[in-house]
């Protein structure tokens, strides 16, 4: 019988068992770093390195998790904080990511060859759209569960998956087939 | 009901789109980079336990006079009809099961909240 991501972390607490530890860093190496991936915009390299500090900070508090969310959930709250902090100290982190806004609209920057790319419509969403769309919608978070990852109201939260939502339908529609 | 068709189609979509990332290493290189597992001497915990478990006992044993209490209540017990016997254990049994049950799910939900 495979061992829930609990009785993972309950060997970690008891035997410090680095092992079980491992296998929670398996389970969930795809997802955080999928994340992370997306909140930085696809550098892979600033990515996996902010993976590593996640799991590595969530191994040395492990004690602070104490089940009353999901372990994955934790683990994206983490990923986040560690992101944000990234981004504050390259001064990239602007709440409103206007840049991005802009760009959205430019109709340059829309890549023809990306067309139908999901992926691509995805990261010109704002930075706080297109982090409730990535927990929400693409890793099944609730919106309260969301609420708590990123660190705000859960009403903004609805506001900004509906928005990303919107604009990502519009924009693929408008990279719809002719 | 269009429109609830259509977020699904695009979270479904989204979650199509988000490729698995292959480990390749990563895994490993985190757990290089954990601080080295404390030494826990189980041991020596067990050996705390059993100790005090031992010491407890045997305090027991002198303040109940050679433990004499407890063949006053086996003589009692002894004495007792078969039908309140049976139901002393049965309900000794629920207690202790309830109690079980009671732990169990505490635990679980503590877990899975």
């Amino acid at each position: 019988m495979e061992l829930t991501d609990a009785d993972l972390v309950a060997r970690v607490l008891v035997d410090d068992d680095q092992h079980a530890f491992g296998e929670l860093v398996r389970r969930h190496q795809s997802t955080v770093r999928g994340l992370l991936r997306q909140l930085t915009r696809t550098d892979l390299a600033l990515a996996d390195d902010l993976a590593q500090e996640t799991f590595l900070r969530a191994y040395k508090n492990i004690r602070g998790f104490r089940g009353e969310a999901r372990f994955s959930t934790w683990l994206y709250r983490i990923a986040y904080n560690c992101f944000r902090e990234d981004a504050r100290r390259r001064k990239e982190f602007v709440g409103v990511d206007e840049e991005q806004l802009q760009a959205e609209h430019d109709p340059q920057v829309v890549d023809s060859a990306l067309r139908h790319d999901l992926m691509h419509a995805l990261s010109l969403l704002p930075l706080h759209e297109r982090s409730a769309v990535l927990l929400c919608c693409q890793n099944g978070l609730s919106h309260d569960e969301a609420s708590r990852v990123l660190g705000i109201p859960l009403g903004t939260v609805k506001t900004n998956v509906l928005r990303g939502r919107e604009k990502l339908k519009r924009t693929l529609a408008e990279w719809g087939p002719n | 009901m269009d429109e609830i068709s259509e977020e699904d189609q695009l979270d479904r979509q989204l979650r199509e789109a988000a490729p698995y990332i292959d480990d390749n290493g990563f895994t490993a290189c985190v757990l290089q980079q954990l601080p080295a597992p404390r030494r826990t001497r189980r041991s020596f915990r067990g050996a705390i336990l059993l100790a005090t478990a031992l010491l407890a006992s045997a305090l027991a044993y002198i303040a109940s006079d050679g433990g004499r209490f407890l063949i006053v209540a086996m003589e009692r017990l002894v004495a007792l009809p078969t039908v309140w016997l049976f139901a002393f254990a049965l309900g000794s049994g629920l207690l202790v099961m309830t109690a079980g049950a009671i732990a169990a799910i505490a635990k679980v939900s503590e877990w899975h909240p």
